[in-house]
């Protein structure tokens, strides 16, 4: 009995240690999030989506909180739904949603990153849960894991160079996960494909999204009107 | 065959002194022709059907020279309507328009007058004949109306079954001067006697295709009454008499066998 | 080579008079317009039932519902229905002039049967060319008047391909003189029937019946119809959508032009020798 209560005492002054360690680091990164009210910056887009042949392309990205994003470009991409550089910022910032903890360390990318996890504490929100790896020494998000009740999970992985004041990344890459496509052949009209095998095509492939970013331009307080601007 | 329709299955077609098969273009610019009906593109009008074939013919036509030929073959002032709307006699002088159109010097008539009326066939006669005798065309004609032959052809082929089975002037095959009359008289044998006294002894016959008393007799047309006249002087009793020519003697003869 | 250039202008100017030609280019008309109308309208939701398997998971960026998406769409849906109307001209090119007795007219023209045929086959094109430059024009260029230009997102069954809008115009440009090839064998083909058939209705329906059955097989996801698909020249009228994938397949894109060219040389050349010899009985 007393070495239960030894073990019960050690853990609850474990976890109130590292959720103490979780909101440091939290209130470190939203200093960094605070400070940013708007940016635009030079993106490109690299596209390895399983079943979606796209070319990599040029475009200008502008972001102004809470959560308003743009990539200005010419001609259609994809983005997951669950978009990584619109969301991310606005979800830490908003700190009566969730509540946090670290549940571990991990190396990635030559970094000592804690693994912070996010719960939400409100029922209507779509996130399940968040997971993020946060370098202890400079704080920024290097990888995240993000499981939402419409979009399910979508990985990410954050590289950071000149602006990481603003916690703001070079390239993200966004892993995704995504069912083979295979539209019937009589709706495609492709007779010269031959028939695929049935059994090959409900798996799970994976790809990915890499975001490269240049001339990051912080606060310059561009018009709002380039949300509105139509797509071409 | 000669305008190529048809393949002959050995053989050649020898035209103007050459050889249809080597030469048919050559020949074909000699050669208008109608082949049984005219038929048309009736979603065109006859300017433009003939204006069609002008062109396939390279001929440069002026629309003096369409006019004119309009006017020969009676088709003045319709030339610019459908020819969905022609009626077969309107269709017919079409035909000859277009045959007439590169100046053939044979032009080639297969069954012109089917489906035409009496007045139809009377002005296609006319025409038919002032080509002739003005422009000097030879008129290839063929048709199973004989009388229609007669009043038009001066020489004639009869074909029968892909034979030759008669040729010559229409003048010798038609002609009146060589009739074969058929008598038939309840005499017989006083007939029999009378005509073996007379100057057709040696141009009667019994018919053997029919009864007895059925005589047959070469003569011309004009000698019929002074048969019909000796016979009655003879006291012969005539019941019947007609008279065919040559060929029409022959097609009988024939539906008969 | 003047009367054979006489009878080529006497052919076009025939099918320029048949009210049967004009079919053809208002069914196109009506058939864009009737489209480019639906999309219009409800383009979106028709496009959702192409792309709902990545609306899931993703955000469609850019202006998707373009003139280049509608135009894909359009000759994916008319390359079925324009055979038809190709073979409503042509083939009844012979066999129509054999049912109306004008066949004899031509005859007696100096021209032979070889230059008659092959002005026919011609002026046939000329159509067939006409018909597609007008689904080019409808598809395209008034696709692009009303829903602007931009990125393709070619469908296929395999995959779905982002093609660059400046990428694009030189595709269309070899799509259109594929699918006009693989119309010329459709063109060859009902004039080919038409040597054959003394009525102008069996000709059309029999290549109808012909695409028709050869593009069920095609359709069909059978592995036993493996063998047999690339044989049926339908299987190669489709192949102008092989320029709208990544990396473009150029071998097989030659192969199939190959094949339909060989195709339009044999039905020809059939036309040719079968109509010489034939005895013109009507």
């Amino acid at each position: 009995m007393k070495h239960l209560l030894i073990l019960i005492f050690c853990l609850a002054s474990f976890y109130s240690k590292a959720d103490a360690d979780a909101k440091q680091i939290i209130k470190e990164l939203n200093r960094k999030f605070y400070a940013l009210n708007d940016y635009s910056a030079n993106i490109f887009m690299k596209f390895d989506i399983p079943g979606v042949k796209m070319n990599s392309m040029n475009g200008k990205v502008f972001f102004r909180k809470p959560n308003r994003f743009r990539i200005r470009t010419k001609g259609i991409f994809f983005l997951p739904k669950q978009n990584p550089m619109q969301n991310i910022s606005n979800m830490f910032l908003d700190t009566s949603a969730y509540t946090t903890v670290i549940s571990g360390y991990e190396v990635v990318d030559n970094r000592k990153c804690a693994i912070i996890n996010m719960i939400p504490l409100k029922n209507e929100t779509d996130l399940i849960l968040g997971k993020f790896w946060v370098d202890e020494a400079n704080p920024l998000i290097i990888k995240s894991q993000i499981t939402t009740k419409n979009n399910g999970t979508i990985e990410t992985q954050n590289y950071f160079g000149d602006m990481v004041q603003y916690a703001l990344p070079s390239k993200i890459v966004i892993h995704i996960e995504i069912n083979k496509m295979k539209m019937p052949k009589m709706m495609a009209m492709d007779l010269k494909k031959k028939s695929v095998d049935k059994s090959k095509v409900n798996l799970k492939e994976k790809g990915s999204i890499e975001l490269n970013f240049s001339g990051y331009k912080i606060n310059t307080k561009f018009p709002d009107t380039v949300f509105t601007e139509k797509e071409e | 065959m000669i305008m190529g329709l048809i393949k002959p299955t050995s053989g050649d077609i020898k035209l103007f002194d050459s050889s249809l098969a080597q030469n048919r273009n050559e020949i074909m610019r000699k050669i208008g022709c109608i082949i049984e009906k005219p038929d048309f593109y009736t979603y065109l009008t006859a300017h433009e059907n003939l204006r069609l074939f002008a062109r396939a013919h390279q001929l440069q036509y002026t629309e003096q020279q369409y006019k004119d030929l309009y006017e020969l073959v009676g088709l003045s002032g319709r030339e610019k309507g459908k020819v969905k709307t022609y009626s077969h006699g309107m269709k017919q002088r079409l035909g000859l328009a277009q045959a007439l159109l590169h100046a053939p010097e044979i032009i080639i008539l297969d069954e012109p007058n089917t489906g035409l009326d009496p007045q139809g066939i009377i002005d296609l006669r006319q025409l038919i004949t002032k080509l002739n005798a003005e422009r000097g065309m030879t008129v290839l004609f063929s048709s199973h109306i004989l009388s229609e032959v007669q009043e038009i052809c001066t020489s004639m082929i009869v074909i029968n079954k892909g034979k030759t089975i008669a040729q010559g002037s229409v003048a010798d095959l038609l002609s009146s001067e060589s009739l074969h009359v058929h008598l038939e008289v309840v005499q017989v044998d006083k007939c029999k006697l009378a005509l073996n006294q007379s100057e057709w002894k040696d141009l009667y016959q019994m018919d053997p295709n029919k009864s007895v008393d059925h005589f047959t007799l070469k003569m011309s047309k004009r000698e019929i009454p002074l048969l019909i006249r000796y016979l009655t002087a003879q006291d012969i009793d005539i019941v019947g008499i007609d008279y065919r020519n040559q060929l029409e003697e022959y097609f009988l003869k024939i539906t008969h066998s | 080579m003047k009367e054979f250039i006489a009878i080529f202008k006497n052919e076009l100017y025939k099918t320029a008079k048949r009210p049967r030609t004009y079919i053809g280019f208002g069914v196109i008309l009506f058939i864009c317009l009737t489209l480019q109308a639906a999309f219009y309208n409800d383009g979106k939701e028709i496009l959702s039932f192409f792309t709902n398997q990545i609306d899931n998971l993703f955000n469609v960026h850019g202006n998707v519902l373009n003139g280049n998406l509608i135009c894909f769409l359009l000759l994916q849906t008319l390359i079925v229905q324009m055979p038809l109307l190709v073979a409503l001209v042509t083939g009844d090119s012979v066999s129509g002039e054999t049912a109306s007795g004008t066949i004899r007219f031509l005859l007696a023209t100096p021209a032979s049967r070889s230059k008659i045929i092959l002005a026919k086959w011609l002026s046939g094109l000329c159509y067939t060319l006409l018909l597609l430059g007008l689904l080019g024009f409808m598809a395209l260029v008034v696709s692009k008047w009303i829903f602007g230009s931009g990125d393709l997102m070619a469908l296929n069954s395999e995959a779905l391909t982002i093609i660059r809008g400046d990428d694009i115009n030189w595709r269309w440009a070899a799509a259109f003189v594929i699918a006009f090839l693989s119309l010329a064998v459709v063109a060859s083909l009902g004039q080919m029937i038409s040597c054959f058939i003394d009525n102008s209705i069996t000709p059309i329906v029999s290549v109808m019946a012909i695409i028709i059955i050869f593009t069920i097989i095609g359709m069909f996801d059978l592995p036993s119809f493996d063998l047999i698909r690339p044989l049926l020249f339908t299987t190669h009228m489709i192949s102008w959508k092989s320029l709208f994938e990544d990396p473009i397949p150029f071998s097989d894109i030659y192969f199939s032009c190959i094949v339909l060219i060989i195709h339009i040389v044999a039905f020809l050349s059939i036309s040719i020798f079968y109509f010489n010899r034939k005895d013109i009985l009507t």
